[in-house]
């Protein structure tokens, strides 16, 4: 027993991680200081129209925030960004565990899948309208499209992957297809469902600005179009962080969430 | 009165390749294969590589279909994986995401028994492997003969009457092996299911088994068996200075030298006529 406690990994690197990552969100915030000071500094002989101080954007943005602007415009376009997103997981998840777990289903559809996700999805737009109009629907559409090929993909290779040596041990215990499915090929695909997931939100974020920008102005592309066409620099900049704050709330808690996905590989023993 | 044997095998033949049915199409990897394993026995598969043992144990279990011939469980049913059957694989299979409480709960809830079951269960094999304290211990935090004994506990924690072993310790380093040789041993003394054992190690062969069954290989087919008289418990005395396992070790190692020097790829090695030019052409200088 007690050689057996000295071939197991030492608890301790568990707590060093965590110090380390105190450390590396000081670093950040310090890049940040530095970052924004740059951007200060080059503003000062570009001038207001072509680059304002961040410190000329901070009240901008707390003007549109206090006047319920920026927060309708966020409101709406995280409504089309979450249901692009939700319908891109849910169809891109489904498909990509079929198409997995269905040889010669994925096999033929493999191809199809790679050819559209190769292709631009801008060029789909003007379909799009044709089909859908410039409403919310079609918004939701862009943003599916945009985000659902990296989930499909994603799922589909961690199906495929899994150890074909796990799947035998579980038929000897018995298992059926159904639980082979459940218990090993879902599992084992996770982690790279998870990562597939957090391609497709960066995506959807891009796709959601993209429909505003191409239908009927709404949300945070509607903000951007109209400071940017109205060259009222100061302001555009709020929308754009926003942006930026979006994009990173939600990558950083998919972050989370793979780190908890993938507990179980050797790599990454933190929490 | 004659007791039913637990696994019946009698003249099973496989074809692997496209033609399952002939010999022109695919490679014939067992040929009229026919033995008996008798309940509570221990039978360990012996032979050089590519005589089929493997194949045999995953026919025994009813993971692949036989081609020729038929097995038969309890004198009566085909082979069908299940919780009457355990099995031990090499590469331990562990569910990595799993810990070692989960894993080797894993079969049970397959079957469908209920939650304080499979936990008491599990916990009892996790102590009888001497692992417990372990149990919320990923795999991949432990050593491979942990691993190995996470995976014999999951085998035996179904409660199965035969255990499927396939090269269980190959993965292992030599002291740990005889570790987990021992640590066997002593809970089949326990259990008394019936094993069959397949290994690439004559000594572990001898060590472990009440008869040895000696294969040869292209087509895989038994060559010869012999019964291991040595007494029970053998970790008690120094097993290996026995004159009985010397003279089988002997003979078994005679055997399989022979089968192997039919073979090309080795002729050169175990010497032969014609050897001197290929021991010319593979020293240096």
């Amino acid at each position: 027993m007690g050689t057996d406690r000295a071939q197991v990994l030492p608890a301790p690197r568990v707590r060093a991680a965590g110090h380390r990552r105190l450390g590396v969100t000081a670093w950040r915030l310090i890049a940040l200081g530095m970052i924004l000071g740059a951007w200060h500094v080059a503003s000062i002989p570009a001038g207001a129209l072509l680059l304002p101080s961040p410190l000329a954007v901070a009240p901008q943005f707390v003007a549109l925030l206090r006047s319920g602007e920026l927060l309708a415009a966020t409101a709406s376009s995280l409504t089309v960004l979450f249901s692009g997103y939700s319908l891109a997981i849910l169809t891109g998840v489904s498909l990509g565990v079929l198409m997995g777990g269905i040889r010669p289903f994925g096999e033929t559809l493999e191809i199809f899948v790679h050819a559209m996700n190769s292709t631009p999805r801008v060029a789909f737009i003007p379909l799009i309208v044709l089909w859908f109009g410039l409403g919310i629907k079609a918004k939701v559409v862009i943003v599916w499209l945009t985000a659902v090929f990296p989930i499909l993909i994603n799922t589909y290779v961690g199906v495929q992957n899994t150890d074909w040596g796990l799947i035998e041990a579980a038929r000897s215990f018995g298992a059926r297809q159904s639980q082979v499915f459940r218990h090993i090929m879902l599992p084992s695909a996770l982690p790279y469902v998870v990562t597939g997931l957090r391609i497709g939100a960066a995506l959807a974020v891009i796709g959601t600005v993209v429909a505003e920008l191409y239908t009927a102005l709404t949300g945070l592309g509607h903000l951007l179009a109209l400071f940017g066409n109205t060259f009222q620099t100061a302001k555009y900049f709020v929308p754009v962080v926003t942006l930026l704050l979006i994009g990173t709330a939600i990558s950083e808690s998919l972050k989370a969430l793979e780190r908890r996905a993938a507990r179980w590989k050797s790599t990454t023993v933190e929490f | 009165m004659t007791t039913i044997p637990k696994i019946d095998v009698r003249a099973v033949g496989k074809w692997f390749g496209r033609g399952d049915q002939g010999q022109a199409a695919g490679i014939e990897v067992l040929r009229d294969v026919t033995f008996a394993v008798m309940p509570g026995e221990f039978v360990c598969l012996v032979g050089p590589s590519g005589c089929g043992k493997t194949t045999l144990l995953r026919m025994m279990s009813g993971l692949i279909p036989i081609d020729r011939g038929q097995i038969l469980i309890d004198g009566t049913r085909p082979p069908v994986p299940g919780p009457h059957a355990g099995f031990v694989f090499q590469s331990y299979r562990l569910l990595p995401w799993r810990t070692v409480l989960d894993n080797v709960r894993f079969p049970l809830e397959i079957q469908g028994k209920d939650a304080a079951e499979q936990r008491q269960r599990a916990a009892t094999y996790i102590r009888m492997v001497g692992l417990a304290g372990f149990e919320q211990r990923y795999p991949h935090e432990l050593s491979g003969g942990m691993q190995q004994r996470v995976g014999l506990a999951r085998a035996l924690a179904m409660g199965p009457e035969i255990l499927f072993m396939d090269e269980p310790f190959a993965a292992l380093d030599a002291q740990t092996r005889e570790f987990m040789q021992i640590a066997l041993s002593r809970i089949w003394e326990a259990n008394r299911v019936t094993v069959v054992f397949v290994t690439h190690s004559l000594d572990e062969a001898l060590f472990l088994a009440d008869r040895v069954i000696l294969m040869r290989p292209r087509p895989g087919a038994v060559e010869e068996v012999l019964a291991v008289p040595l007494p029970r418990p053998r970790w008690t005395y120094d097993f290996h200075a026995r004159s009985e396992f010397v003279a089988l070790r002997a003979h078994l190692w005679e055997r399989i030298r022979r089968m192997v020097a039919d073979q090309p790829e080795f002729a050169w090695l175990l010497g032969g006529p014609g050897d001197d030019e290929a021991h010319g052409q593979l020293r240096p200088v």
